[in-house]
């Protein structure tokens, strides 16, 4: 049995974000009910397509049904009441006003659990609340500090993909609407959860711009300021690219020792990283390193280096984790309709998650209207 | 002593270093869950070492670790491992994100732990997953994004993918796993069935670019680092300021376009044919941002922001750590709050990323102390009086 088995959701989000926090619910056995407007979603007019179809749209909606609505239509919003109060929650990501137009602003719905997710939270100036997620990265700061040692005349990033705070806000609102639903199993009472994505944002980087906050560290305009120094970075290897992280001095003799003990390496204190790890030496490193990970295949001499202890890895592309060996071995990739959708970290031994149905098409389950 | 919130009531156990696994430790008890923290003088979480010479003040700690109460115990000791086999008897959830195998030769494998408690929740965070070929291996989050195929996203074009900030990845973890934790609650509210929780750091950091490897399945596409390029949307970027300030924009269709050249007031590139619709900007998506980047230096990026904003034009200035700090707006929004520590000292920390009503947990309490809830932990849950406390403290079993 999956662990949210008998709890109904109703979505009426329309964005990637509320899309993805309902998708992390439905794969744990919620009966998720995407409402649709005529047309269907926003989302599946975005690309990229695969035979005519939104593939992340596909990703998005798995396991859930669709019903097709006008909520703009009294009729067609009667009827999302009537889900409405055979729902446990309903999970929405437009904008306060747009929730208040259509009767659902956060707080309407108080015998249920109503989470909303938007850029700032609810409190929000709303004309903020159209920010899109390269607005959201750079309001936040990760777009600031990425990638590491930035320089100033190169642009702030907006981080990996395009939807990036999305997920991490899904993630949250997944993780809230939960144990929300959890105090509503218990005592039967509802919950509004206002989640923003800024803040989620922020509270992702509590270890490093809390101590700023706290006056424990210095905060600063410069864009290196998350950055912890040293050698660490990307490489180009011979067949794709490695990162490696090296702290500590059991890292550097591992990778003198996978090195097979370089000359150049000779003129490096034993103890560099820790008390001596100065612009200059950290830059000869990089350069002697260039050369010989350039060499080098990833995989063996990630490999290596694994056993060797210093922290090597892979930087993978998509179709390296297609086929990774232990991705397989956990069963990461699950096929459902043709297609390997990528599904959860978290194996749960008593109730896995379960990929059970591909996403609807529009209106797919209208019937459950009648 | 309860804080209220949606997890009042649920009692968790936190094995756990570094950032991961606190960072999980402290959403559940944002989420109002009591957080026991179990260390020991002999083997510290390295964040109490770091940044200074006190563990009790040290700035890394601090930062996390809020809401969450520290007992200390020697698991070394037999006598400390009864203690902990008590105290798993008397929890919910366990929570551990420990090197491969250590929590086995601790006694304190799944088996192990439901034979104390079956309907336990025991939660394990591992980089590769706790079995597997690749599950003996170790790293760091900056590995997580790399392996995960996160960091091949992140980079300028045509250059090495440098990847996220290195700071990245560890708290994204703890939320994952807090996730499944509290979903397992649900099952063991509906099944009385506990379970065992095997979460991989690498995979939650491909889940966060899911649609990029999900496409790349269907389409055979290689996603690719692009900079800030965005297939259907130009300008999509962030584009240089006055005073080293930077513009994030992200024009999607004809009307922003039409009142992001009324607000920069640029009449001439509203007419000029190379932009004039939504297919044309993406088709000289270069010339464009050329064209922005030649103006964009003159615009004070707050200013204008709030001036694109209110225009409808998706827009937000490029936040350093210190405009976040001193963002009035920030802290009117409740994204940071004040707590206070034993030695009552008041001070501020990153709240979390909602808020709720009605019943919210209560966030008061800094981080602790080393031990700071030894007497009101042991005696309330094992039992204990001060006076045996005090023993097992002398004896060093506490620790």
């Amino acid at each position: 049995m999956t662990a949210l088995a008998g709890l109904v959701i109703v979505e009426t989000a329309e964005r990637v974000t509320g899309e993805f926090a309902a998708r992390l619910l439905a794969d744990f056995g919620a009966e998720v009910i995407k409402v649709e407007a005529p047309g269907g979603a926003p989302t599946r007019a975005i690309g990229p397509f695969h035979e005519g179809a939104s593939t992340l749209f596909r990703y998005l909606n798995s396991n859930k049904k669709s019903v097709q609505l006008d909520l703009a239509a009294p009729g067609d919003r009667a009827l999302l009441d009537r889900l409405l109060a055979r729902a446990d929650a309903l999970i929405d990501d437009h904008g306060p006003d747009w929730a208040t137009q259509h009767g659902l602003a956060l707080g309407s719905q108080p015998d249920i659990v109503h989470c909303a997710i938007t850029p700032f939270g609810q409190d929000a100036p709303a004309h903020w609340q159209v920010a899109r997620p390269i607005n959201v990265m750079n309001a936040g700061g990760w777009a600031w500090h990425t990638p590491s040692e930035s320089a100033p005349d190169r642009p702030p990033l907006m981080g990996a993909g395009r939807f990036m705070s999305d997920y991490e806000a899904g993630l949250e609102a997944a993780l809230c609407t939960a144990a929300s639903l959890l105090r509503k199993r218990r005592t039967g009472a509802g919950q509004a959860i206002d989640i923003s994505e800024v803040a989620v944002q922020l509270s992702r980087a509590d270890c490093v711009l809390g101590r700023m906050l706290a006056g424990d560290a210095e905060p600063g305009p410069e864009r290196t300021r998350y950055d912890m120094g040293g050698p660490g970075a990307a490489f180009a290897c011979a067949d794709g690219h490695v990162y490696l992280l090296m702290t500590t001095r059991a890292h550097w003799r591992g990778l003198c020792a996978l090195m097979s003990d370089p000359d150049w390496a000779a003129a490096f204190p034993e103890d560099w990283l820790e008390y001596h790890c100065t612009p200059d030496r950290v830059a000869d490193f990089r350069r002697h390193f260039r050369a010989w990970i350039a060499t080098q295949a990833k995989d063996a001499v990630a490999q290596a280096a694994q056993q060797a202890g210093v922290p090597l890895v892979q930087v993978n592309s998509a179709a390296d984790l297609i086929d990774h060996v232990q991705y397989r071995h956990r069963g990461f990739f699950q096929s459902l309709g043709g297609a390997l959708h990528p599904t959860v970290p978290y194996r749960m031994s008593a109730s896995p998650v379960q990929l059970h149905s591909p996403a609807p098409t529009p209106g797919a389950d209208q019937a459950m209207l009648a | 002593m309860s804080r209220g919130g949606p997890l009042a009531g649920i009692r968790v156990l936190e094995i756990a270093k570094v950032w991961a696994g606190p960072y999980a430790g402290k959403l559940l008890a944002f989420l109002g869950a009591e957080v026991i923290k179990v260390e020991s003088r002999a083997n510290l979480d390295e964040m109490r070492a770091y940044g200074g010479v006190d563990i009790d003040s040290a700035p890394y700690f601090r930062s996390i670790n809020q809401e969450v109460l520290s007992v200390q115990l020697d698991m070394k000791s037999d006598e400390g491992m009864a203690h902990l086999r008590a105290m798993i008897a008397a929890s919910d959830v366990l929570i551990d994100n420990l090197r491969p195998g250590a929590m086995e030769r601790s006694g304190l494998g799944y088996e192990d732990v439901r034979a104390i408690r079956p309907d336990i929740i025991q939660l394990s965070i591992k980089m590769y997953g706790s079995d597997g070929p690749l599950g003996y291996q170790t790293g760091y989050a900056p590995c997580f994004a790399a392996l995960g195929g996160l960091n091949a996203l992140v980079g300028h074009a045509d250059e090495t993918p440098a990847g996220m900030s290195i700071r990245y990845g560890d708290s994204t973890v703890g939320a994952a796993a807090a996730l499944a934790i509290v979903a397992a609650l649900h099952h063991r509210e509906t099944s009385g069935e506990g379970q065992f929780i095997d979460l991989s750091a690498v995979e939650t950091l491909s889940m966060m670019v899911g649609d990029s490897l999900f496409a790349y399945g269907l389409t055979g596409e290689m996603p690719q680092a692009t900079g800030n390029a965005h297939a259907d949307m130009a300008p999509h970027g962030c584009y240089p300021c006055a005073e080293g300030q930077w513009l994030s924009l992200a024009i999607a269709d004809d009307r922003e376009w039409r009142a992001f050249c009324t607000t920069i007031d640029a009449q001439a590139l509203a007419a000029d044919p190379r932009f004039a619709h939504a297919s044309d900007r993406l088709a000289n998506r270069d010339a464009l941002d050329a064209t922005i980047a030649q103006r964009s230096p003159e615009w004070n990026a707050e200013a204008m922001a709030q001036a694109l904003l209110l225009a409808g034009v998706p827009a937000f200035r490029s936040q350093s750590s210190l405009d976040l700090i001193g963002s009035e707006a920030l802290w009117a929004l409740g994204a940071y709050r004040m707590v206070s520590d034993a030695k009552g000292e008041v001070r501020p920390i990153i709240g979390p990323g909602w808020r709720m009503t009605p019943d919210e947990a209560s966030i008061t309490r800094g981080a602790p102390l080393l031990g700071e809830h030894n007497h009101l932990v042991y005696g309330a849950i094992l039992g204990l009086s001060d006076s045996e406390i005090d023993d097992l403290i002398a004896r060093r079993v506490i620790w």
